[in-house]
């Protein structure tokens, strides 16, 4: 949990940036705007507008909320791609929305809620992502430990999800159980399902506008096609 | 060496000449049997190779036995196949958690925290650890869990390729640590003398991929804190790079033995007994055996 130091800066203090104005290597990586599956077959769009974590010391040092630091929520291990473990380093913008109901959740359960490695965001490319999950946009947590009690036993899993679900009806947790992706059995998920933040501070109107002869991204440029050869098609009766 | 007799129970050759190697090969081979007939062992498996007199010696060292912890040194070897090609950092971290899947039937199963002492390793569940100190801790320690999250790091794939590359014979590496599905249906990891002191040869010789990586597991080897196997029947000023591996039927050790002023000698011996006479002393009789051979005192 964060220090709680008077030095930190809010989550606002971060630069946001626009996914596809990052390197290749990154949007390779954070996939922004591509649409993906979730175990069910469904489509969702991921984010496309992140966090720019400069250092260790900022990840440390820049709270979302009274108790949890942004650190909390980019802990990952060799799973992760290895470009996403250097700074700096990214976290969509959607983990705000995500610490706030973590703070009610800890004010609900009365304790420290603690944040597995991995449990936080996960890109698109972390082995764990096989199918679309709200890890990815940074709306789920996977909680190991609240308080003193490591969350591994049916009773402890059981209780706290029925906190967590408590919390708001946006609150979804995995029922306790051994089916990977469909039960937890060693932790709470908690997620908000498919949220994507799109700070304030950012105009979208650049993907509307129409498009230059040399479009910027690699995205706009694959959109524009699409576009182009639906409206080529000959339309059925 | 051996010889077997009409019934089938082995006896002894005609001693030859005293103070001959073939001498004190038959002296090691008889106090063998005995310690073999004492601890009423239901089977014995020894090899071993002197690096000062190129002396090798074995018994039964084809045998396979159910390999226990001794597997560990499998896994270290492909950790260290894998940093050694830049594919894996020493550093690198790594989620510790209880939660691992069946090589049967692919279902999720969970170590029991309570058989497998290692706070080292436990007392980080939620967090990480880097792969250096699961290595650490999965030989010094023998821990189940830092043992099957480095499984599932390198794959098993990649270990029985490590030991395929180097041409290592007689270890063969299934699975990780606990997976009872895989035990009840017989898949379980084995080992003869013979493989074992094929892989510690090597790295001995700094031939398992590069002189650091020995140097490497060499340095991890030298902190193992269980030490009532072969450095039981040591002077203490031995010093022994070693991997015990216990279940309730075989109690094993395999090591390399440094010794001042000496080229060291590497040294595997596994015992398979009845589960309700317990491990006893055997592992280390048999090693004061051959510290006693090869020293040139008579064994009492």
């Amino acid at each position: 949990m964060s220090s709680g130091s008077s030095e930190v800066s809010e989550a606002q203090g971060l630069k946001v940036v626009d996914a596809f104005d990052l390197d290749d290597e990154l949007r390779a990586i954070l996939k922004p705007g591509d649409m993906i599956r979730d175990g069910q077959g469904r489509r969702h769009r991921l984010p496309r507008y992140f966090y720019e974590i400069p250092s260790h010391e900022a990840a440390l040092g820049t709270r979302l909320s009274a108790h949890f630091g942004i650190n909390e929520f980019m802990l990952s291990d060799l799973k992760e791609a290895q470009r996403l473990q250097q700074y700096p380093r990214y976290v969509p913008c959607a983990i705000r929305i995500l610490a706030f109901y973590l703070e009610q959740y800890r004010t609900a359960c009365g304790a420290s809620v603690h944040i597995a490695v991995n449990g936080g965001y996960r890109s698109p490319s972390h082995k764990l992502s096989v199918n679309a999950t709200p890890h990815m946009w940074g709306t789920a947590a996977d909680v190991y430990r609240i308080g003193s009690t490591i969350l591994k036993s049916k009773e402890a899993i059981e209780k706290y999800n029925d906190i967590a679900e408590d919390v708001s009806e946006e609150v979804k947790v995995l029922p306790y159980g051994h089916a990977t992706g469909k039960n937890a059995d060693d932790h709470v998920h908690v997620d908000l399902g498919y949220i994507t933040l799109i700070p304030r501070e950012i105009s979208e109107d650049r993907m509307e506008q129409p498009q230059e002869s040399r479009p910027r991204f690699a995205f706009e440029d694959r959109r524009r096609k699409e576009r182009r050869s639906a409206e080529a098609e000959p339309e059925q009766d | 060496m051996t010889a077997k007799s009409h019934h089938g129970e082995e006896r002894l050759p005609i001693p030859p000449a005293k103070d001959s190697v073939a001498a004190s090969e038959v002296s090691l081979y008889r106090n063998v049997l005995k310690i073999k007939r004492d601890h009423d062992l239901e089977n014995l498996g020894i090899s071993f190779y002197d690096a000062e007199t190129t002396i090798q010696w074995a018994y039964n060292a084809d045998h396979y036995f159910h390999a226990a912890s001794t597997m560990k040194l499998a896994v270290l070897l492909g950790v260290f196949r894998q940093v050694d090609r830049n594919d894996l950092a020493l550093d690198a971290p790594v989620h510790v958690r209880n939660r691992f899947t069946s090589i049967v039937n692919q279902e999720p199963f969970m170590l029991d925290l309570g058989r497998d002492a290692d706070p080292d390793v436990y007392g980080h569940l939620g967090k990480t650890l880097t792969i250096r100190e699961l290595a650490f801790w999965m030989i010094t320690k023998s821990s189940n869990l830092a043992t099957n999250l480095l499984v599932d790091v390198i794959g098993i794939h990649t270990i029985q390729l490590a030991l395929d590359e180097l041409e290592i014979d007689g270890v063969r590496v299934l699975r990780g640590v606990e997976d009872s599905r895989a035990f009840e249906t017989g898949l379980n990891n084995e080992v003869t003398a013979n493989g074992l002191l094929k892989m510690l040869r090597l790295i001995a010789d700094g031939k398992a991929y590069s002189q650091q990586a020995c140097d490497d597991m060499l340095e991890i080897m030298l902190e193992q804190q269980y030490r009532s196997g072969i450095p039981a029947g040591l002077p203490k000023a031995a010093r022994v790079a070693h991997k015990t591996g216990n279940i309730s039927t075989v109690h094993h050790d395999a090591g390399i033995v440094f010794l001042e002023d000496r080229k060291p000698y590497v040294l595997v011996i596994l015992t398979q007994f009845k589960p309700e006479h317990g491990r006893g002393t055997a592992v280390a009789d048999v090693s004061r055996d051959i510290f006693n051979t090869l020293a040139g005192s008579v064994y009492e």
